[in-house]
């Protein structure tokens, strides 16, 4: 008997969604017609050797051109795409997902298991050296025991792996093995998917066009022709483009709130608003003075008001976050433990702490980064902290992070369908990424209990124990969920939610 | 005239060396580690031990530039580590559109200043020529962002008449292309027109103040016939050395506006290297960026020598 045979076996259903769930349409989708999408960034490539990890606009390109195993449907579940039905062990250690027949990539190539584990031992391969291959670390290994059933042994349990993998990133997309095998170097630039649109021209630096993929296998879609990507880079300009009808859907951030204000009162545009998980975040060090100190970490987090601060840095549009969670999560919280907004209280603990409280934090040498920076400046100061500011490059903080190199560091939990890998990185004892150098039974007690237990009910009490004790703490803070923005004009419809930031127009069509 | 060329030439060698050395130290000497920039801030220590044993990074910093130099010397300036593309590919596709920016900005420049200055010279101290050289240095303080968006929203937001963003080969369809142009040429040439109106002004008047013109009053010639033959060629000189000087500045000003009217120029190509620290990309343009003005400067200087002999026989 294989091995995975063996494994198979041992395997108890969960969902097996045995056909396509087509939501019913509330307008009539109508096909034809082409769509410009502005974006942030320039597109640098696809081949994940290469660019390593996608960026916001590569995402875009990416939904369009690929396919992933799995999506996430409009209740932020996962639902098939490539992979019809998947099926878990006992311990959630090994996830079987059997795949759509009679699909091919753009080349003709045939999609199959054999296809998907060629993508993943290409990311995996230690003589890559492919910057993504740090995200799958947590997969042992990937089989294909048949053509259509795809195994991932994965090293710690994950209870929600379908969901997981449903972001366009590097490490989720299939490409072609025969396009990449003969492309070589010229791979990057010329992918090949399964998805909804081909590549037919890239311009560097001006404009890519998508054409409809005649033979997709969901019947019926996708509805437009063609969709043409342009890196618009500067924010003005990309908000004028909009306005003057030059492009139909451009991305945007709480960095530009005017634009965003001016297209909601604009009856021509459409302000799409997506309310994630995740936050942005801050890391004290409780290794070095003064943040060994509890009273002196929370005086900081009761020293901040956040109200205030969304206004200075983003015409109030910033929404508070007193969890690292998020209203788009599925973690709901009666009590998440978070400190209250209290300046004398955090006057009080400064006092009892008995010395002066002064120390250096690092923010991002943007005009944005510096700004926060001189907002939480003024708080701290009225509670009796001197702060100072460390501009850093953006590149340098994850470096000067990971090295421990930092009293306070600026941190971001990304919008992910589950909190477990994120929570699991960020605050088990002895992970690279736990910041704080925090350790607690307790919290490793939590954070190991919910990521293998499968009732929500559980999970979101174990999550809501982990933000009390977190607050408590005050290891971490949260200023600010993850809000996510496109600006379309009014006739774009059938957008979906933004999940994890990807402004995702493979299914939209023009009124 | 076979002797100047070649004195020239051989002054700018020196300068190129100095360029490329600086060049090369500029982008060593950024704060980040390559090998950490393409493997990402996950990479283990080893791999980045690894990573730089491959690309020569553990050798000495004469080595490297020595190394580096005999590569660029044989036309090898590297490749992308993002998008796998050579430098001189990238170059090659970016620099028709930086190019065909700063010539029209240069013209729409040299066609607002040349009148300008000319019909300012002509009565100098009168009403037009104060009104327009308070003009002229409200305009050189108006920073080139501010003149985009502000050209953006009359001509394409309000009017639309012009695009906002965009760009379209010359040879795919020349009208569009020149649309896509005028507004990013425009806000350039407003910066320029200043620069080039008061040089012309200044050497004009003085010109006319020369003996040669007053014989030429005296016997009976036409105004414009004494500023446009007779006056415009002696005092452009200064007007050819700030033209040149401009084109490089010009490229300092496509950062900005290749930016914010999204060309797909050179000056988008370098910030979209400093961005993402593509160190390969951003080493090698500002070296063709850096040869290119230093190249221009030589025929400036060949200008200057057709213009005015004296200064090819080493009297000036």
């Amino acid at each position: 008997m294989t091995n995975a045979a063996a494994v198979a076996r041992k395997r108890v259903p969960i969902f097996l969604v045995a056909v396509f769930a087509l939501a019913t349409p509330v307008q009539a989708q109508k096909s034809g017609g082409s769509i410009t999408v502005g974006q942030e960034l320039e597109i640098a490539g696809f081949d994940p050797l290469k660019v390593g990890v996608y960026d916001t606009s590569t995402f875009t390109a990416a939904a369009a051109i690929f396919d992933t195993l799995t999506t996430l449907n409009d209740k932020g579940e996962a639902a098939p795409k490539l992979a019809l039905s998947w099926t878990h062990s006992d311990d959630y250690k090994s996830w079987t997902f059997k795949l759509r027949e009679g699909v091919k990539f753009h080349d003709g190539t045939p999609f199959n298991a054999q296809a998907f584990k060629e993508n993943f031992d290409r990311q995996k391969d230690p003589a890559n050296k492919c910057r993504c291959a740090f995200y799958i670390t947590n997969v042992k290994e990937v089989l294909a025991p048949d053509e259509h059933t795809v195994i991932f042994n994965l090293t710690d349990p994950s209870v929600n792996w379908p969901a997981v993998i449903t972001i366009q990133s590097s490490n989720n997309v299939i490409h072609s093995p025969t396009a990449w095998k003969t492309k070589g170097d010229d791979y990057n630039r010329n992918p090949v998917g399964t998805g909804p649109y081909i590549l037919k021209s890239w311009t560097a630096g001006d404009r890519m066009v998508l054409e409809k993929n005649p033979n997709y296998w969901d019947k019926g879609r996708p509805y437009l022709d063609r969709i043409i990507l342009k890196p618009l880079p500067d924010a003005q300009s990309r908000f004028a483009s909009l306005q003057s009808g030059e492009a139909d859907i451009i991305w945007d951030d709480e960095n530009d709130a005017d634009n965003i204000m001016k297209a909601q009162k604009d009856s021509k545009l459409t302000v799409h608003t997506y309310k994630g998980s995740g936050a942005q975040v801050y890391a004290f060090n409780t290794k070095v003075p003064p943040f060994d100190d509890v009273r002196v970490r929370q005086a900081l987090v009761m020293a901040i008001d956040r109200p205030k601060m969304s206004q200075a840095i983003s015409n109030g549009l910033s929404r508070p976050a007193s969890n690292p969670y998020g209203d788009g999560s599925w973690v709901k919280c009666k009590d998440d433990g978070a400190l209250p907004f209290d300046v004398e209280k955090a006057k009080a603990l400064i006092k009892e702490y008995g010395k002066p409280v002064e120390f250096k934090m690092l923010v991002t040498a943007t005009p944005r980064g510096r700004m926060i920076g001189q907002v939480l400046q003024q708080f701290w100061k009225r509670a009796g902290a001197n702060m100072e500011i460390e501009q850093v490059d953006q590149a340098t903080i994850p470096t000067r992070a990971f090295t421990r190199q930092f009293q306070l560091t600026p941190w971001r939990i990304v919008d992910l369908a589950d909190p477990d890998p994120q929570m699991y990185a960020n605050f088990r004892s002895g992970s690279p990424l736990a910041l704080a150098g925090f350790s607690d039974p307790e919290l490793d007690r939590l954070l190991d209990h919910a990521r293998v237990t499968a009732d929500i009910t559980q999970r979101t009490e174990d999550y809501c124990a982990i933000s009390r004790l977190i607050n408590k703490e005050a290891i971490w803070f949260w200023t600010f969920q993850n809000t996510y923005y496109a600006l379309s004009s009014a006739r774009l419809k059938g957008f979906p939610k933004i999940y994890n930031g990807v402004i995702d127009v493979s299914t939209t069509w023009l009124e | 005239m076979l002797n100047f060329v070649v004195r020239r030439l051989l002054a700018m060698l020196p300068v190129l060396l100095a360029v490329s050395l600086l060049t090369f130290l500029i982008a060593s000497l950024l704060p980040g580690d390559l090998a950490l920039v393409i493997l990402g801030d996950q990479a283990t220590p080893e791999n980045v031990a690894a990573l730089r044993r491959d690309m020569g990074l553990d050798q000495p910093l004469w080595w490297r530039y020595l190394s580096w130099l005999g590569h660029v010397l044989q036309g090898d300036l590297g490749r992308s580590f993002r998008t796998g593309q050579t430098v001189l590919q990238a170059v090659a596709e970016r620099i028709p559109v930086s190019l065909q920016l700063m010539l029209m900005a240069e013209f729409i420049g040299l066609l607002i200043g040349v009148p300008v200055a000319i019909a300012c010279a002509a009565r100098a101290g009168g009403a037009f020529d104060r009104f327009m050289t308070g003009s002229a240095f409200a305009m050189l303080s108006m920073p080139s962002f501010l003149t985009a968006i502000l050209l953006i929203y009359l001509f394409a937001v309000e009017l639309r008449w012009l695009p906002a963003t965009g760009y379209v080969p010359f040879t795919e369809a020349p009208l569009a292309n020149l649309r896509f142009f005028v507004l990013p040429a425009l806000t350039l040439a407003l910066a320029e027109w200043p620069g080039i109106m008061r040089v012309l002004r200044s050497d004009m008047i003085a010109t006319l103040q020369e003996d040669y013109i007053a014989l030429a009053k005296a016997k009976g010639l036409k105004p414009s016939r004494i500023l446009f033959v007779h006056a415009l060629k002696p005092s452009s000189l200064t007007l050819v050395t700030v033209t040149g000087i401009n084109i490089g500045r010009l490229l300092g000003g496509t950062l900005i506006v290749e930016s914010i009217f999204a060309l797909p120029g050179i000056g988008r190509l370098l910030v979209g290297a400093i961005y993402t620290r593509d160190l390969v990309i951003l080493q090698g343009v500002v070296l063709l960026v850096a040869c290119g003005f230093v190249i221009v400067n030589f025929i400036v200087d060949m200008l200057y020598a057709v213009l005015d002999p004296r200064i090819r026989h080493g009297h000036a």
